[in-house]
């Protein structure tokens, strides 16, 4: 209804701005939409059935684009829409249970291209050097043997490479023409980070339980562990462990004191900040006392600090429209709430 | 709530004060026994509508398409063939019973039965009672209860017939059954078979359905001994389906299923003084695998068996006062790869009663008491009266409170199972009236349910899912059905049967309507017959049904054309030789959002009667 509303005033609108000015020059009256200087949220949809979708804020508020990329190109991006990557002008949407990566404008979001072979459950995508690549795949949930990291060539947008990987990688940093991977575990739990260089896996590093999140800050990097679930068997404690980009050793681990699983690890400035049962914490990583201090209160889906504001997401029941609030990191106050598409699970700032 | 307790008995007070007969819905020759006689005797005050046969054999395909076009049910359905789900007046599709021959066989891990699973072409009588059917037929039974039953008869019988039909999607099906009596013997055994390449276009999508292959099978023995004062009955049924679940519009199929039932009932029915005394003893097998990659061989697995055991016995004084008591004990053990092993032991008691006060008048009241669970035993009741204004006018009102207990996934899954959950109960009450004058019946009904600590999987902290009793709902509509005919005069025959409903379901919390529950439904049929030969016109619309909770998705509202023809040969053995267009304009549509349905398709089928 809001739309045929807003068209019908675009449509007056113009009506009245052609009548009264016959005499300019033709304008055209469609301005390609810009969707830089903004934040972008992916959102996976509906679990079983329909399409993942986007969501544009800009900057100052003013717009709020749904669902751009169909508004662009005429065509859905697929089911579960898991993350998004970038690199120069691109935007790289991984849809997991479409099975494929859809390439588009980061700033105009037109289709450019697309890959849709040699990707068995994609789950995140990181860039290198300009013309790499990589994407996480978790190959066949129930096999724990067949994941890897497929290499793109962005020249291409072919897959050049793959490289097998223990189960369950996730989400990845590239630093120093490095790649860290975090093996979260897919369905079950692991305890890795893989160090990829090039096309092989360089080292390995044993962290804590179920790596879920990861910043890299002052050449280490901080990996966010969320623990064994109390399903798993034995149930264990989050753990927050620094390594040493270095030496590509753990300096330190932190644990939580009682069994309790964090979750969505992100920085501002020198703080970390990351979510635990309800709660968002702060800790200065110059003297990391866990769990910190709590800070906002919420039951976030994902959480994205950027220049001094929390932007953290709430999926709901997942089964509607989702929420994006950003918070002033200065005050620990709400800001803005914006509605987002259907399970909003990624944060992006496009600037 | 508790008011609607008040309101109902003050009706039924009222109602009692009139007077007058009884019109049972179920018409039936009265050499021809049901096993399951509860559901005529007991039902007065309901609304129970048989399914014709010849409109079975219309829509054989599954129960699905045989109540899509025949009833105000909404279907859900993962594609056609795939896993389909009811919505019975608003209601979840764990709140629908399907009864077989008197037992509930919704299934012990997903409260469900899925309808494409079973073949309308098995059973003598289906039929469709409205409303809540707690008291009778236990979990499950809220929106309503479809009851698959199998007749026998000693009179004198011996008829076969075979079936084969053939259509679009290279789908290929064949069916058999003869049913023979001797001295005091009833037999009664039948083959069913139905394969599918299922390969329809996903009109204009420029895709085809490439993952939704699909076989089924199933088999029937039937059997019954009379004896001195009694009778003694066997049931058995197979089933054996094997699917390739289809994709969606935006992702690629590669799943499977496969799943067995065999469901077996023995009775023995014996007159004893005035006490007409069942034993009855049923077994009940489920097994299902849930092969994640059709290409490979891993799968998930879980069955269970359901012992059921049975004394009741029934008393009609005077002709006038029908008492039924039972007592049935139930173990089910159960297990699978994510519920481990499980048992669950039920005792219930019910006591059923029907005073026909006259000619015109009748009134039942009903009740259920469980014992054993390791949840809260409800007590469960029912009441319903039945009022014949005149010849061709009659009032119908009933009231009862209804639940609907955890499923061993509920219950045990892992990880996520909450084993303190409490059944979902209910509570409802529906009015109807019937107009029938020789060849014009129609039906309009109203109803209203309320539910309460209704099982639903929310998102806890650390991404496990896990159900809590937290919703409300509350549902109410109205249902008109309306059926003509005509003899035109030189061996014409008209027949026009129209149906709508309309259904607000809301859940209360959220205020908005339930998600897969349209608001119009409406199906229609014009049939014309000529001496031998029969064209029929069959109609659905389907209203639009919002996706998403918050009712900002909508799945699109369609309606579906099907034409048929069938032509008798007069020889013996007695041919028919008859085809059908389904979805005649070809259009798209879809009941389950980015799940396409077919296509335009072409079915003949032949039919000998021996």
């Amino acid at each position: 209804m809001k739309t045929i509303k807003r068209s019908l005033l675009i449509a007056l609108s113009t009506l009245f701005f052609v009548a009264c000015s016959s005499d300019d020059d033709n304008q055209p009256v469609y301005e390609p939409a810009a969707y830089e200087n903004g934040v972008l949220v992916t959102n996976e949809g509906p679990f079983m059935n329909g399409s993942g979708s986007i969501t544009y804020i800009s900057n100052d508020y003013a717009t709020v684009s749904q669902n751009i990329y169909r508004t662009v190109n005429g065509t859905e991006l697929g089911n579960i829409v898991q993350s998004m990557g970038f690199n120069n002008e691109n935007a790289y949407i991984v849809v997991n249970n479409s099975n494929k990566i859809m390439v588009a404008n980061r700033y105009s979001f037109e289709a450019i291209d697309s890959i849709t072979t040699g990707l068995v459950n994609p789950r995140f995508f990181e860039s290198m050097d300009g013309n790499k690549g990589y994407v996480t795949n978790w190959g066949d949930p129930n096999d724990n043997s067949d994941d890897y990291v497929a290499v793109v060539d962005l020249r291409t947008n072919e897959i050049s490479a793959n490289i097998s990987v223990g189960f369950g990688p996730e989400k990845m940093i590239s630093h120093n023409n490095k790649v860290y991977v975090a093996h979260q575990g897919g369905y079950g739990q692991n305890n890795l980070i893989s160090v990829i260089s090039g096309t092989s896996v360089e080292s390995t590093i044993t962290v804590g339980d179920v790596p879920n999140s990861m910043v890299v800050k002052d050449n280490n990097l901080y990996v966010l562990c969320g623990g064994m679930p109390s399903y798993a068997g034995t149930e264990t404690a989050g753990s927050l462990v620094k390594i040493d980009l270095s030496s590509g050793q753990v300096s330190e681990t932190f644990a939580f004191e009682t069994i309790q699983h964090p979750s969505n690890l992100t920085i501002d400035g020198d703080n970390l900040l990351y979510s635990l049962d309800g709660k968002v914490y702060k800790v200065n990583t110059s003297s990391i006392t866990l769990p910190g201090t709590e800070i906002i209160e919420g039951y976030f889906y994902a959480l994205q600090a950027n220049d001094g504001k929390l932007y953290a997401s709430d999926a709901g029941d997942f089964a509607s429209k989702g929420s994006l609030y950003i918070y002033d990191l200065s005050t620990n106050q709400q800001i803005q709430d914006f509605q987002t598409g259907i399970v909003p699970g990624g944060i992006y700032f496009n600037n | 709530m508790k008011n609607l307790h008040y309101h109902f008995i003050l009706a039924i007070f009222l109602c009692s004060t009139s007077v007058v007969a009884q019109l049972d819905s179920i018409q039936q020759l009265p050499e021809v026994l049901l096993t399951d006689s509860k559901l005529v005797h007991f039902s007065k005050g309901f609304k129970v509508e048989k399914v014709n046969d010849s409109i079975v054999e219309r829509n054989a395909t599954s129960l699905t398409e045989t109540l899509t076009y025949n009833s105000l049910i909404y279907f859900k359905e993962n594609g056609f063939g795939m896993v389909s789900s009811p919505s019975f007046r608003g209601t979840n599709a764990s709140q629908t019973a399907v009864i077989w021959n008197g037992i509930n066989i919704n299934s012990i891990f997903t409260g469900q039965t899925d309808f494409n699973v079973i073949s309308p072409l098995n059973y003598d009588n289906i039929s469709i009672r409205s409303g809540g059917g707690g008291v009778q037929y236990g979990s499950g039974a809220v929106g309503g209860s479809i009851h698959l039953n199998n007749t026998y008869t000693f009179k004198k019988t011996n008829k076969t017939n075979v079936g084969m039909r053939y259509g679009s999607f290279s789908t290929i099906a064949a069916n058999a059954n003869t049913t023979q009596t001797w001295d005091n013997h009833y037999l009664n055994v039948g083959v069913d078979f139905l394969r599918s390449e299922n390969d329809y276009d996903y009109v204009g999508k420029g895709k085809i359905n490439k993952h939704g292959q699909f076989l089924r099978f199933s088999a029937k023995v039937n059997e019954a001994r009379r004896i001195r004062n009694g009778v003694v009955t066997w049931n058995s049924k197979y089933v054996y389906s094997d699917r390739n679940f289809s994709g969606s519009l935006n992702t690629i199929g590669k799943d499977a299923y496969k799943d067995i039932a065999t469901r077996n009932l023995w009775q023995l029915q014996k007159q004893i003084g005035i006490f007409k005394t069942k034993a009855s003893f049923a077994h009940l097998y489920e097994q299902f695998r849930y092969i994640p990659d059709s290409e490979k061989s891993n799968y998930d697995q879980g069955q269970a068996n359901s012992f059921i055991g049975g004394l009741q016995t029934e008393v009609l004084f005077k002709n006038k006062i029908r008492l039924n008591g039972k007592a049935e004990y139930t173990l089910i053990n159960g297990n699978g790869d994510n519920v481990g092993d499980n048992s669950r032991r039920t005792l219930a008691a019910v006591l059923l009663l029907n005073h026909k006060v006259s000619d015109d008048f009748n009134y039942g009241v009903n009740i259920r008491k469980e014992f054993l669970n390791d949840y809260d035993n409800p007590i469960l009741y029912s009441a319903d009266a039945k009022l014949k204004v005149s010849d061709f006018y009659s009032l119908r009102i009933n009231g009862s409170k209804n639940y609907r207990i955890p499923t061993f996934n509920d219950l045990y899954w892992y990880a996520g199972g909450n084993i303190d959950l409490k059944p979902e109960t209910s509570y409802q009450v529906a009015f109807g009236q019937q107009f029938s004058t020789g060849n014009l019946k129609t039906d309009v009904a109203v109803y209203y349910i309320t539910s309460e600590d209704l099982i639903k999987w929310v998102p806890k902290n650390g991404g496990i899912w896990e159900p809590e009793n937290i919703s409300e709902t509350r549902n109410f509509g109205a249902e008109v059905t309306f059926d003509y005919t005509v003899d035109i005069g030189k061996s014409q025959i008209l027949n026009l049967n129209a149906n709508y409903s309309y259904t607000k379901a809301e859940d209360l919390k959220k205020e908005k309507q339930l998600i897969y529950v349209p608001f119009h439904k409406a199906t229609g049929s014009i049939s014309y017959s000529y001496k031998k030969l029969s064209i029929y016109l069959q109609g659905l619309f389907n209203g639009e049904a919002y996706t998403t909770t918050d009712n900002s998705d909508v799945v699109d509202a369609y309606s579906l054309l099907n034409l048929g023809v069938d032509y008798t040969f007069p020889v013996n053995p007695n041919i028919k030789l008859g085809g059908r267009v389904k979805n005649v304009f070809n259009k798209y549509y879809e009941n389950v959002a980015y799940r396409p349905m077919p296509s335009r398709s072409v079915e003949i089928f032949l039919n000998f009667n021996i």
